[in-house]
């Protein structure tokens, strides 16, 4: 008997021939960051705008949101580290190239800064608040008078990590699904209106509300527009990203993708959104959920498809 | 004036649609979908799909051992099963685009002046488990069974919709309290 | 194209269930909007003060019907291909007079109840939870009355067939049936006092 050896350089298991690394903590905290993201970054904006007094939520109530699921969605990264021990690495180096590098001092950043915003307006919000320590007195007040430069580092870091959220998976040349620039944009404009969704969820003020559905409105039919465009982008490319955009056309994520991302989390809410603007009565708790709901299952869908996505063949 | 006041009427939950064209809307959806899906519309087998699904996960060897589950577990056979999760998805929408629409929307319970709440609610519920169960026995509920059962001409479809119907009327006279 | 458009693979599988949406939207857009949300509006047939759903169900039927046959005539759908529920005579006569009862003391039927769901009632929310109670309660007493659910099997059997008469004769009939079922209902409606709800 002849013995043959193949050598072969396609024997990588969780990678060859489909990734399969990534599981649930990536597109929650994908997404966590991008609501983050969303509410820092119109808590920024309309404190620039100077309208601090017509939107309480926005400036307020959503942000106390923002730190806590920064933090979740940092721990729901670190439960998918391997080596956990050794996360610290992260922030030993810089490298403007790698996307990864700078998700993590944008976190490092944006969460404290996000602590201090909402800090700042504690005892606005719970006049019993008390820091205890002259320092913390001392720092609050200093914050209170820094609040616009404090909002204009956030409203950059924000857009920032809104982008990342996206970069994250666009800078995986190889797998198609991923490796398109529309990636960022989309991410970042789906974040804000998940974010806007929230402060919808938490306002009271009929005005802040109209405002906020005017905006999310608009942000639905721009993340539309992306996501129609890189489908398209995909059809007239080369035949991996036609492959790559069949899982949603047709493929297997297709009624996850049309139903609850396209149907239910953009479209119909939009239409509510629409019908409450024209003056039909519409509780805001279901757009909003449905907004919500339908940017965590665009997040999971990408993840997923994107590890099935691949060039060789 | 005239009109401002004619809009807000029908939006404040009294309008509704003329009950022909209503029918004959609802006649085009089900056409459509027996032109597309080759299947009617349906409502109890969402419910159905629904426990059988829990009840499988929980419990699977129980629902491969029992004659009735596992007729519908698996999902290779029996594609439509979850087809009717879906169309009932978009039935609530559907129902709640409606209902923003002609202003129908806020919770509450309907019942005759003539019974408290607390009767109706007791009444709905045992007309619900009596409506699920007979809709297992028949194959279909009102919508699963009567009207896309007629619309092919199936003799399920107008037997049960006569049963219903029959049955409806006789004990609507024993149960008239809790409704004029 | 000849339908059904599904089964005969003109639109892949993959897209049935985002139809699904879509279609289930329109069914509860009309039900909603005809007033099948309002139980004691549904009850009105019972009792003769309104009678919406003879009216909404049987216009209802007789269009798909009339469309189907059209559609068949054309040469636009293969009505043989139309999934015809099969007749258990006796369990759908048994289940039918179960379903009749249920209607008459919880005011809905599954579909109705969803519309009703959609726009806050609670008592809908109650009849839908009684029908899953009912619905798990038939699946795990299913071997008591396994033999009345497969029994008087006829098959997928057409009622113009099993009276001998063409599908359009019956169709005729059908539609004669109904419009008098209208004109008999206006009758009624006009000397019944109204309620109010």
């Amino acid at each position: 008997m002849k013995e043959e050896i193949f050598v072969s350089g396609r024997n990588i298991p969780d990678i060859d021939p489909f990734l399969n690394i990534w599981h649930w903590q990536i597109p929650i905290y994908l997404y966590l960051g991008g609501v983050a993201a969303g509410i820092l970054f119109f808590a920024g904006l309309f404190t620039l705008l100077g309208k601090e007094k017509e939107m309480p939520a926005t400036m307020k109530w959503a942000p106390i949101i923002a730190p806590i699921i920064l933090v979740l969605g940092l721990f729901f990264l670190f439960l998918d580290l391997k080596h956990k021990l050794y996360f610290w690495q992260l922030y030993t180096t810089m490298r403007f190239e790698s996307p990864m590098s700078w998700g993590a001092w944008v976190l490092m950043a944006i969460t404290p800064l996000s602590m201090v915003w909402v800090g700042s307006y504690m005892k606005e919000m719970f006049p019993w608040w008390d820091w205890k320590f002259k320092v913390l007195n001392l720092f609050e007040s200093w914050a209170i008078k820094n609040r616009s430069n404090i909002a204009w580092v956030m409203v950059v870091l924000a857009v920032i990590l809104g982008i990342y959220t996206g970069i994250l998976l666009s800078a995986f040349n190889a797998r198609p699904l991923w490796n398109n620039s529309i990636l960022g944009p989309l991410f970042l404009v789906s974040g804000m209106s998940t974010g806007a969704a929230v402060i919808l969820l938490v306002s009271k003020s009929h005005y802040e509300r109209t405002l906020m559905s005017r905006i999310d409105l608009l942000l639905i039919v721009i993340e539309l527009f992306f996501i129609f465009h890189m489908i398209m982008g995909f059809r007239a490319g080369s035949a991996v990203q036609i492959a790559a955009a069949s899982l949603f056309v047709g493929g297997p994520f297709t009624i996850t993708f049309w139903v609850f991302v396209v149907l239910l989390g953009l479209l119909f809410p939009a239409l509510l959104e629409t019908l409450e603007l024209r003056g039909f009565k519409v509780p805001v708790i279901i757009p909003a959920i449905l907004i919500l709901f339908g940017g965590l299952m665009f997040r999971f869908i990408m993840v997923e498809a994107g590890q099935i996505t691949r060039y060789l063949y | 004036m005239e009109k401002s006041s004619e809009k807000s009427n029908w939006r404040n939950g009294t309008f509704y649609l003329n009950p022909y064209l209503g029918g004959m809307f609802l006649g085009l959806v089900l056409l459509a979908t027996f032109y597309i899906t080759g299947r009617g519309l349906g409502a109890s087998g969402a419910v159905k799909n629904t426990v059988v699904t829990a009840v499988h996960t929980i419990a699977p060897r129980h629902t491969e051992n029992s004659h009735y589950y596992n007729k519908f577990i698996s999902t290779d056979t029996q594609p439509m099963n979850n087809w009717l999760v879906f169309e009932v998805l978009g039935v609530l929408a559907g129902a709640l685009l409606s209902g923003i629409l002609y202003g129908r929307l806020n919770f509450k319970t309907e019942h005759s002046p003539k019974i408290t709440t607390k009767k109706r609610l007791i009444f709905a519920f045992s007309g619900g488990i009596l409506f699920g169960i007979g809709s297992q026995l028949a194959r279909g509920c009102t919508s699963g069974a009567a009207l896309s059962g007629m619309a092919v001409l199936s003799a399920a479809g107008f037997i049960t919709m006569m049963a219903i119907f029959g049955t409806a009327y006789i004990f609507a006279y024993v149960f008239r309290k809790n409704w004029i | 194209m000849t339908g059904p458009l599904i089964p005969m693979g003109y639109i892949p599988e993959a897209w049935n269930n985002v139809i699904a949406v879509l279609l289930g939207a329109g069914f509860g857009f009309t039900l909603e909007a005809s007033g099948f949300s309002s139980s004691r509006k549904i009850m009105g047939t019972f009792y003769g003060y309104d009678f919406v759903v003879l009216r909404v169900f049987f216009t209802a039927a007789i269009t798909a019907l009339v469309g189907l046959m059209y559609f068949d005539y054309l040469g636009w759908a293969d009505f043989s291909m139309m999934y015809v529920l099969p007749t258990y005579l006796t369990a759908a006569i048994v289940g039918g007079i179960i379903m009749g009862m249920g209607f008459a003391m919880g005011g809905y039927c599954p579909g109705t109840s969803f519309c009703a769901i959609a726009i806050g009632k609670i008592d809908a929310l109650v009849f839908t939870t009684g029908l899953l109670i009912g619905i798990f309660a038939f699946s795990e007493a299913f071997p008591l009355v396994e033999k009345i659910y497969e029994s008087g099997n006829l098959g997928s059997i057409k009622v113009s067939d099993s009276l001998g008469i063409s599908d359009g004769v019956f169709t005729f009939i059908l539609i004669i049936v109904a419009l008098g079922m209208f004109f008999g209902a206006t009758l009624v409606e006009r000397k019944v006092k109204k309620v109010e709800y």
